[in-house]
């Protein structure tokens, strides 16, 4: 089975010097970026949701009146709107875009940020409840009409007006699940399409996914790319990276990992403690630029080489992001994807 | 008499679907027609209106997204995104009319409603009673202001349905003028509503009554320094005669199936301001020579309508301005129509009475 990449959307600027807010959509950036990796294949867009950024829902809706093919993946948590109106707003966006949307539900990583938004549920509470989110909104989209009652949420009778709109017949936007807790595992194992794990080497990632995809859910990826024509280039490109920005922001991604209650997090902790996980898999530079540092470094054909290996372990989608964030993705667009296609016919 | 001109708004919820309110709302489809309802906002803005009431509700597509959409091909007019408390967390909600605002340079407005229906907000997960839904809205509206206007700060509330600690947010609200939130409206007949405008908001939407009712309303709100605007409809023709014909023939076309499905929505509401039309509309036909409540059995509340010629329509504006009304939101039959011969005939002709009566204000003075 082919591959299916998928890029994160850029939300503020990563020129040095120019820290770019990212709360508000940049529009004129945004949507030539989108165009883009429509143009090099990508399968969709990761939306980040985040208490300093603009709303994910929002904003795919203005990149996606503005483009023709690529998907949004929707980042979004239960706990912040009602399952029904959930169902409704994406239904809307569906009949705008036609159903270029999927989501990806994730549980909020700092205690501190969820109770910034009026969320004091502690961890695998959040799991729960966004198992009893996903219940109404899988429900609603499957048969029309829910009535539920469970710990966290009651509905009577909640059913959604605007139909999902696609035209490829899908009646319902797939779900990735993201996390690396049992909880993650729970919700994913129940309602989703495929469960996004957070970058290691494909021998811890084999296991810890079978269980997974023997039920039938796909695994997904989520990891930095940073490839170039030679190893060398590569290895230089990637510390320009680790030591971009300025040095107050560097480190404060270990007093983030103290204050955080995601497995993910603290695994990304744990490993960056080696720098080569594998010839290949770097976590040079997570303590300064945080837990989705860990990147696949090397030539076209060695990073190409990591994707086939994680394929072997089972993972079949790749939600990559890069540095430069512009430019890497037209890197990996143009030189890697049509390695990995190209070994993959051969195999 | 308030010196600031006019404003109206007018209502998308029937764009192009002149008969929607006489059907029941199961027969509804609340899929957009994104190229009728881009139409619509483009007529909207050469007609001058300010803003377009995005409706909210399980017959509705979502306001915000339509905003969103909308907002991104349109440059001049406002949408009035309606909300109802117990849907989304304060936060989340500034979040996302942030983000609508940046997209559209602060063309957004809300109008918070407190729901009608006990079963339809039953599928939103919301069971509170008419009353506890006004305390859980003037929570979520501390709340979302706290957000809007915390400068530096960050938010702390504890209440019966909310608890915020150390909120903030990225985004802000980016307006053109430097406003930080948006104009806040609130739809309601109540004394509870009048309380929530003056708590929390910029301008009630009440439905039309006789002038000394609205009068009443409007002198509470003004005396908090508060404004009162007006849901209704509008015929208006260049006779008084065509227009009651033109009313007359919209009766005329209705079934009992109409009436029924009015009749069964007046049964399970617990709207006051629902209740209050319907009464009226039993008790008189015509409550002022320009007030129809004729099609209220068939159309519901918000077809309460100023019949009558251009003429006769920008007196009773004027009379209504005259007792505190700073603000029309209103809906037509039809709708693209309606609007176009309000902005041709009606809204001149209301002009011209605010000029001259200005400039007798001045000589007077």
């Amino acid at each position: 089975m082919q591959p299916r990449f998928h890029w994160r959307l850029p939300q503020g600027d990563d020129r040095p010097g120019d820290m770019r807010d990212c709360s508000a959509p940049h529009l004129e950036e945004q949507i030539p970026f989108c165009r883009d990796a429509e143009r090099l294949g990508f399968d969709s867009l990761l939306v980040d949701f985040g208490i300093d950024k603009a709303d994910s829902i929002v904003l795919s809706t203005a990149l996606g009146m503005a483009t023709s093919k690529i998907r949004f993946l929707i980042a979004y948590r239960s706990g912040l709107l009602a399952p029904t109106s959930f169902v409704q707003q994406l239904n809307t966006l569906s009949s705008l875009i036609d159903g270029r949307i999927s989501l990806n539900i994730v549980a909020g990583s700092t205690p501190d940020e969820q109770r910034a938004y009026g969320d004091y549920l502690e961890h695998d509470d959040r799991w729960a409840r966004t198992d009893e989110f996903l219940t109404i909104a899988r429900g609603i989209w499957r048969d029309g009409v829910v009535d539920f009652d469970g710990a966290y949420y009651r509905v009577e009778q909640a059913r959604v007006r605007t139909a999902y709109v696609a035209s490829d017949g899908s009646r319902a936007p797939q779900i990735y699940v993201g996390g690396a807790s049992e909880g993650a595992r729970m919700v994913a194992g129940k309602h989703a399409n495929c469960l996004l794990l957070p970058a290691d080497v494909p021998s811890k990632i084999a296991p810890r996914i079978a269980p997974i995809v023997a039920r039938g859910v796909e695994a997904g990826l989520r990891v930095m790319v940073i490839a170039r024509r030679t190893h060398h280039e590569a290895v230089e490109a990637a510390h320009a990276f680790r030591d971009f920005g300025p040095a107050r922001v560097h480190g404060s991604f270990g007093s983030f990992a103290s204050r955080s209650d995601s497995q993910m997090v603290q695994s990304a902790m744990e490993n960056s403690a080696r720098e080569w996980l594998t010839p290949w898999l770097w976590t040079g530079a997570v303590a300064t630029q945080g837990m989705m540092a860990t990147a696949i470094v090397g030539s076209y054909d060695e990073v190409a080489t990591a994707i086939l290996e994680y394929q072997a372990a089972g993972i079949t989608q790749f939600i990559l992001s890069g540095w430069p964030k512009r430019e890497e993705m037209h890197i990996f667009g143009s030189e890697v994807m049509g390695r990995v296609l190209q070994r993959e016919a051969v195999a | 008499m308030n010196d600031a001109p006019l404003r109206f708004h007018w209502s998308m919820s029937s764009a192009a679907d002149p008969k929607r309110r006489t059907q029941a709302r199961a027969a509804m489809s609340a899929v957009p027609d994104f190229k009728v309802l881009l139409n619509f906002c483009l007529m909207a803005e050469e007609c001058g209106i300010d803003s377009l009431l995005t409706a909210y509700g399980s017959y509705r597509p979502d306001p915000i997204a339509m905003a969103a959409s909308l907002g991104v091909m349109t440059s001049k007019i406002k949408f009035m995104i309606a909300i109802r408390s117990g849907v989304n967390v304060p936060a989340q909600f500034v979040q996302q009319i942030n983000t609508v605002s940046a997209l559209t340079n602060g063309r957004v407005c809300l109008n918070i409603v407190n729901g009608h229906t006990p079963e339809e907000l039953a599928s939103f997960g919301d069971f509170l009673d008419h009353e506890g839904r006004y305390g859980r809205t003037d929570e979520f509206l501390a709340v979302c202001n706290a957000f809007w206007h915390r400068g530096e700060n960050t938010v702390n509330f504890e209440g019966q349905h909310f608890r915020v600690a150390n909120g903030r947010l990225g985004s802000r609200y980016i307006a053109p003028d430097g406003r930080v939130a948006p104009e806040i409206f609130v739809g309601g007949n109540s004394r509870t509503a009048e309380e929530t405008v003056i708590r929390h908001a910029d301008c009630l939407w009440r439905f039309p009554d006789v002038l000394s009712v609205v009068g009443g309303t409007a002198s509470r709100l003004a005396a908090a320094g508060k404004e009162t605007g007006l849901i209704a409809s509008v015929i208006a023709r260049a006779t008084r005669e065509e227009a009651i014909a033109e009313a007359e023939a919209l009766t005329a076309s209705f079934d009992d199936s109409a009436r029924k499905v009015h009749e069964q929505a007046l049964a399970r509401t617990d709207s006051v301001a629902s209740r209050n039309v319907y009464g009226l509309a039993r008790q008189a036909e015509w409550l002022t020579p320009t007030l129809w409540t004729g099609a209220v059995p068939f159309m519901g509340p918000a077809s309460v309508a100023f019949v009558g010629s251009y003429d006769e329509i920008a007196d009773s504006f004027l009379d209504y301005k005259a007792a505190g009304v700073s603000q029309f939101l209103l809906l037509g039959w039809p709708d693209i129509e309606e609007m176009q011969i309000f902005a041709r005939e009606v809204a001149p002709r209301v002009r011209d009475r605010e000029a001259s009566a200005a400039a007798m204000t001045v000589k007077a003075s």
